[in-house]
């Protein structure tokens, strides 16, 4: 008795304790849910709905309908996927060169997390005056003669594919990767990587066999908040986004401000795919985690 | 002990249920509904008093308008000439605060949906569809604005002051300026420009790449202008809403539209988001003309840097649409004695002569100046010309009015669409 009385205090300060951690999850996801829960009511026509408007799910099946609707999804996620790639790519780069701790390394480490503080509306109106027809990169290109006219550059801005907008994003987003790659170097990777090539593994070996899978690990959360981000982004995508198709937070934006009052409510249905967008990338992530063989170096 | 996952997942639903409802609760115990809305409310307690008891009530409150910031030159007007002056004479606190269009229209709905009688502005820059939308869910509080003792020399005679988009103001809103929409160019890129719709096409396609327009709603403006310019004439489209009308007339715009893809910028691919984007383009040499509602901008826009000084206003003879700007008073607004003050000063002879300077805002009057007493009178006619504005007879003879808000609903949509499904069809040959 006396021995397991300390084990039951011990269960029920720790069934406390993880009551405790749930009510401040739930206080946390609660604004999210709420907003859910409205936006799913908006979509329906039960709030925000115009007078004349029924409940009904008459809306949700129109926009779901529409070309234009899933032309938006499939190009942001491309916008997405092709952002966070680029950005995970030039992390990866910069934390694998600049790992050490000379001063050159500390300054790579520094410069390449310079656009982290920056707001995504200055990132953007950075890539309009880098990329654009009539940009600083045009204008390199006229005094070199490569180009005469503005219309002779190729198309970075507002242009379809949107190369643009996931070069400015993969950019901003790069320095937060690279710094949780460094981190996640800096406090896991000599050691193992040190035994590798004490083993006589070579420097790419060790970084398919080591430095990858520990830092694809260890990203992985990162790389799914910056996807997410980057599937959202709004002030980015004003800037340099084309017409058509409208990346999916302008097209919530564009439905919101319609001058159709009819169609203000199709921008509840539009959050809500992008909510949708977000919730799948954090369950593919929880999926792949549950499945990953952990990593031993 | 150990939690097992059932016990977890009890836990997640009591504790996830418990703070929604609770919002949930706290929201519909803010919607509770106690009374007329308070703007509606305000308007018919001073419905019968005279106009000096409306400005004792407004003395020494706030006034909060909800209004576009997004040009320098309006703001200046409205935070460094009109407030200082409310301030002084009634002390009222003007607070002009980001809100436009359509999102006006959703903030009451919200707003409404909550149930509060007092929402959070008081006066709102409004017109066209906006105010039919507003006015359709009865969203606006009135009628008010023809007690205002300025809006005895509002220019009545004037069908483009008197209506909004075809529509009776009817009291529920006041009418603040007026403006005409004008194509931007560079009289040194582009000395001899077109003058006509027809000669605008000709002059697109002879200059691939150098026009477009945007996807707001100076684009949707210069659509309208097509809709009237390519089917007989606005004379056409006035009386209200007509679906078959429309749609035979849609047909022409797409279609005149459609012949100049391969020539417009970006071979009309993808087309500019706003008239701030359009601005910069044509300042950068991209394309070689903007376009704006007012047909003044590009004299501030010019003084401001952000176009060329260069840069000219030029009007289609095919007529361009003129259209008057209103203030109105949502229903639920915490101080609609404050707004109609506010929107009394707003009208009166000496803010309207302000607002007309070119230097200022070269914002049309609303008021019949032959009308207005002296020495009003005579300083409308001394008002300094900017030699880069149009002049007055010119924009008279080639102004046409706006029609049924409708039209202007119906063809935003509509191009989006059109122009999707014709770039796929492009793109797949």
């Amino acid at each position: 008795m006396s021995r397991d009385a300390p084990l039951a205090a011990h269960a029920v300060n720790r069934r406390r304790g993880k009551s405790a951690g749930l009510l401040a999850a739930a206080l946390l996801a609660a604004p999210v849910l709420v907003g859910l829960a409205y936006a799913i009511g908006a979509s329906l026509g039960v709030v925000a709905a115009a007078n004349d408007s029924q409940p009904s799910l008459a809306r949700i099946a129109r926009v779901l309908g529409e070309r234009a609707t899933w032309d938006s999804v499939l190009w942001t996620l491309w916008v997405a996927a092709s952002a966070t790639g680029l950005a995970v790519v030039g992390a990866v780069a910069v934390a694998v060169a600049f790992r050490g701790h000379a001063r050159g390394d500390r300054v790579g480490r520094a410069l390449a997390a310079l656009p982290l503080p920056m707001p995504h509306l200055v990132a953007g109106m950075l890539g309009v005056w880098l990329l654009g027809q009539s940009g600083i990169a045009a204008r390199a290109a006229f005094a070199l003669g490569l180009i005469v006219r503005p219309a002779e550059m190729p198309p970075l801005v507002y242009d379809r594919l949107g190369v643009g907008l996931v070069l400015t994003l993969a950019w901003k987003e790069m320095a937060f990767l690279a710094i949780v790659s460094s981190a996640l170097l800096a406090t896991r990777g000599a050691a193992a990587e040190e035994a590798a090539r004490t083993l006589g593994a070579s420097p790419w070996e060790t970084f398919r066999r080591v430095t990858w899978p520990l830092l694809w690990r260890g990203l992985a959360p990162a790389v799914v908040a910056v996807f997410v981000f980057v599937a959202g982004n709004y002030e980015a995508a004003a800037l340099l986004a084309p017409s058509d198709p409208l990346a999916l937070p302008l097209l919530v934006a564009q439905r919101a401000t319609d001058p159709d009052l009819a169609r203000h409510a199709d921008a509840y249905v539009a959050s809500v795919l992008l909510l949708v967008i977000a919730s799948a990338a954090v369950a593919a992530h929880e999926w792949v985690r549950a499945r990953w063989e952990p990593f031993v170096p | 002990m150990h939690f097992d996952s059932l016990t977890v997942r009890r836990h997640v639903t009591r504790l996830v249920t418990v703070p929604v409802l609770a919002v949930l609760a706290g929201l519909a115990a803010c919607g509770a509904h106690d009374g007329l809305p308070a703007g509606q409310a305000d308007i018919d307690a001073v419905r019968g008093l005279p106009w000096d008891s409306v400005v004792g009530r407004a003395r020494g409150t706030e006034v909060v308008w909800r209004m576009w910031r997004g040009d320098p030159s309006i703001n200046a007007y409205v935070d460094g000439w009109v407030a200082p002056r409310l301030r002084e004479r009634y002390g009222i606190a003007l607070r002009a605060v980001d809100g436009h269009g359509p999102e006006l229209v959703n903030q009451l709905v919200v707003e409404r949906g909550s149930g509060r009688r007092a929402g959070t502005a008081s006066l709102l820059w409004i017109n066209g569809e906006t105010f039919a939308n507003l006015r359709k869910e009865g969203l606006l509080a009135g009628p008010w604005a023809t007690r205002l003792p300025s809006a005895a020399f509002v220019d009545t005679a004037s069908p483009i002051v008197r209506r909004d988009f075809e529509q009776d103001p009817a009291g529920f809103e006041s009418p603040w300026g007026r403006v005409q929409f004008a194509l931007i160019y560079d009289t040194l890129r582009t000395p001899l420009p077109p003058r006509s719709v027809a000669d605008l096409a000709e002059w697109i396609r002879a200059h691939p790449g150098r026009f477009t327009f945007d996807q707001g709603f100076a684009g949707t403006t210069f659509q309208k202008i097509l809709l009237y310019a390519l089917n007989g004439g606005v004379s056409r489209f006035q009386g209200g809403f007509d679906s078959t009308r429309y749609i035979d007339a849609r047909v022409n715009v797409f279609a005149w539209l459609d012949s100049l893809r391969p020539f417009l910028w970006r071979r009309g691919e993808t087309f500019p988001p706003d008239v701030a984007a359009m601005h910069r383009l044509f300042a950068n040499d991209e394309i070689d003309f903007s376009m704006s509602n007012n047909q003044n901008e590009v004299i501030t826009k010019a003084d401001h840097g952000v176009l060329p000084r260069t840069a000219s206003p030029l009007l289609l003879r095919d007529g361009t649409i003129a259209n008057t700007h209103f203030v109105g008073i949502p229903f639920n607004a915490p101080n609609a004695a404050g707004a109609m003050v506010v929107a009394d000063f707003l009208l009166s002879a000496e803010a309207q002569l302000e607002k007309q300077r070119p230097g200022v805002w070269a914002d049309g009057t609303v008021l019949d100046v032959a009308r207005l007493p002296e020495p009003w009178r005579g300083r409308f006619a001394r008002l300094g010309t900017d030699p880069r504005q149009l002049p007055r007879d010119s924009l008279a003879r080639y102004a046409v009015p706006e029609v049924s808000p409708r039209y202007h609903e119906l063809i935003a949509a509509d191009w989006r669409a059109h122009a999707s499904a014709f770039t796929r069809r492009e793109g797949a040959r």
